[in-house]
């Protein structure tokens, strides 16, 4: 039966098929093996609104609200005016600023595809302008934007939060610390690239402008505060960080730079109600197909023929980091935690591994994958943005595999890089 | 992007004939303002509920099923909106480098077997909530019956089904590839949409 669902899932991903019918479709086909015949199918339905309930789940489309209100708004250029001003002069410093943008954006909004276009779009001219070959512009945006992935809010690890019961407040706090070591490593590489190249470095910024940026600035950094600090600090579930961010956003927008009106917001509900609903169907339809594989017993099945219980804790994260690399590299990576995080919880909890962990590297993997060819959704967001053609796109992007690849390998041996702050806060 | 995606609203035309068109022109309105309204009334809930955790010490003891209400209107209804525009999540670079012929032809397929399986679901989904029903169940703390906030399930799942429905006819009919009934494939004006 699982190579059968396998099969069917697999054949409909990759014919172009609404990702939420392949879903679904192996689900039912699990549901009438197990059941033979039509009888339970009324259950398959209950399981997907049971699989939409949980209440954790609201902070999703919370922060993609505040996301859309910042995009639509001034926070994203007022940030990289900070920026710009305080490391923009240093060898590589447009790419510097423009890595260390997307990680701050990415503090601010949780969404990759937000952040390709709040800060990719206005600094991918600049840095053609100074020189910079745009195969190494485009990689850049796309990577330094899946730190976002990384950094809170994360919507990816909401999501592997809810299905493998594990802390989101946890999960927060624990990708910090890769996210800024993916940050200092895209920095070195672009300040090596910079100098190999020989761009020219831009003017140095007074310290009147770089008060000025800072003033300016000062508002939107108060999202990395309500976020980490409040979570940090034990004030807010996610839910409400993210309710507080909301809040936070529509303040900030609407009376302190006035960039919105009123009758804007409804049209930003709209567009987030339907980002909501694609997610949401998804997760439904991933809840009931969770449902068969766990009462078919297939991720033992799997698991068992891989071998993996004979791999310890290190085997067992390298099998994790690969399969959830190789998903990314074809399909949407919440198509792909949907289906694959609830194979791999039993082995995990089987071998005593950290599940904040597991979740950070998860979600590492799928910044990775999603930004790999062939088919990694981040290089058609780019695309779409840039219009650029794929190969344009892929050029640049080897490099930045092989720093993750590092990355990926120093988080299996180290596992402090993530854990550290999560075990400052809550152990 | 946001006011032109509200003049397309207006636009909107259904592609169904007479009275048909006009419900689901109809519904195309509604759906576009549970998602909007639906959000906004989400977001006000949890926020005055953050608020009153802290400022009064006294949470809202409803905000967990009004959300969980909003939610499923939420997601049933932007399930068909997605449909009309051709939003869902789908993985077309392969599709994408096919030729026109073979596009077309699998274009048809996919709408055909995603119609039926929204069908299916839009039938299940009716005898789930009857099972509710007769389970009279309540809400506890909003104290009206569970089936109630069902009830935009299967419609959601219907709309939606119909929508691919139309699109594979609007495939056979037509010259284009249409990749939903409003949508062909080429003209990416969506695809910036975040």
């Amino acid at each position: 039966m699982a190579i059968k669902i396998a099969g069917i899932m697999i054949v409909l991903l990759l014919a172009g098929f609404p990702m939420m019918v392949p879903l679904l479709l192996g689900a039912f086909y699990g549901f009438y093996e197990l059941f033979s015949g039509f009888s339970k199918m009324e259950f398959m339905v209950q399981q997907m609104l049971a699989g939409i309930r949980p209440a954790s789940l609201i902070a999703v489309p919370m922060f993609i609200l505040a996301a859309e209100i910042m995009t639509r708004g001034q926070s994203a250029n007022r940030l990289i005016d900070l920026v710009m001003k305080f490391i923009g002069h240093i060898k590589g410093g447009l790419a510097v600023s423009t890595a260390t943008a997307c990680t701050l954006f990415g503090a601010v909004s949780g969404s990759t595809q937000a952040t390709v276009v709040a800060v990719g779009s206005p600094l991918r001219p600049r840095m053609l302008k100074a020189g910079y070959n745009d195969s190494f512009v485009l990689a850049l945006i796309i990577n330094a934007s899946d730190i976002a992935f990384l950094i809170p809010p994360s919507i990816g690890m909401i999501i592997y939060g809810v299905i493998s019961s594990t802390s989101i407040s946890e999960l927060f706090i624990a990708g910090v610390g890769p996210g800024l070591l993916l940050l200092v490593c895209f920095s070195v590489y672009s300040i090596i690239y910079a100098t190999i190249k020989g761009v020219p470095t831009e003017p140095k910024s007074t310290w009147g402008e770089r008060l000025g940026a800072m003033k300016m600035a000062v508002w939107p950094l108060g999202f990395p505060v309500i976020i980490v600090g409040g979570i940090y600090g034990g004030i807010f579930s996610p839910t409400e960080a993210a309710a507080a961010c909301v809040l936070y956003a529509l303040i900030l927008e609407i009376i302190v730079f006035r960039s919105l009106k009123l009758r804007d917001i409804y049209a930003i509900a709209k567009s987030t109600g339907l980002i909501t609903a694609v997610v949401f169907i998804l997760v439904g339809a991933g809840a009931a197909f969770s449902w068969v594989i766990s009462f078919a017993n297939i991720p033992q099945e799997i698991l068992g023929a891989v071998g993996v219980d004979q791999m310890g804790p290190k085997g067992v994260l390298a099998v994790i980091s690969i399969a959830f690399f190789i998903g990314c590299m074809f399909v949407d990576p919440i198509v792909v935690m949907l289906i694959l995080v609830p194979i791999f919880v039993p082995v995990v909890e089987a071998v005593n591994l950290d599940p904040v962990l597991v979740g950070v590297i998860i979600t590492l993997q799928v910044a990775i994958g999603s930004a790999t060819p062939p088919f990694g959704c981040d290089i058609f967001t780019a695309i779409a943005v840039f219009r650029r053609p794929y190969m344009d796109v892929i050029r640049g992007i080897f490099p930045f595999t092989v720093i993750l690849f590092f990355v990926s390998v120093a988080l299996i041996f180290f596992p402090q890089i993530a854990l550290f702050l999560r075990d400052l806060a809550f152990r | 992007m946001a006011s032109s995606e509200e003049g397309e609203d207006r636009k909107y035309r259904s592609t169904l004939p007479g009275f048909l068109g006009t419900i689901d022109t109809f519904i195309s309105r509604f759906e576009a303002m549970i998602l909007a309204i639906g959000v906004i009334l989400m977001a006000a809930n949890t926020i005055i509920n953050v608020i009153g955790r802290f400022v009064f010490q006294h949470s809202i003891f409803f905000t967990g099923e009004l959300n969980r209400i909003l939610i499923i209107l939420i997601t049933f209804a932007g399930i068909g909106y997605a449909a009309r525009y051709g939003r869902h999540i789908r993985m077309s670079a392969i599709f994408d480098v096919l030729p026109t012929k073979m596009r077309k032809n699998l274009m048809i397929f996919i709408s055909v077997i995603t119609a039926i399986t929204m069908f299916a679901l839009c039938y299940y989904s009716v005898g789930y909530i009857i099972s509710v029903a007769k389970s009279g169940r309540i809400l506890p703390s909003l104290q009206f019956p569970v089936y109630i906030i069902f009830l935009w399930v299967p419609v959601g799942f219907f709309v939606t089904g119909i929508q691919y429905a139309l699109t594979a006819v609007k495939n056979l009919t037509e010259k284009d590839v249409y990749l939903s009934t409003h949508v062909i494939e080429g003209y990416d004006d969506d695809e910036l949409e975040i």
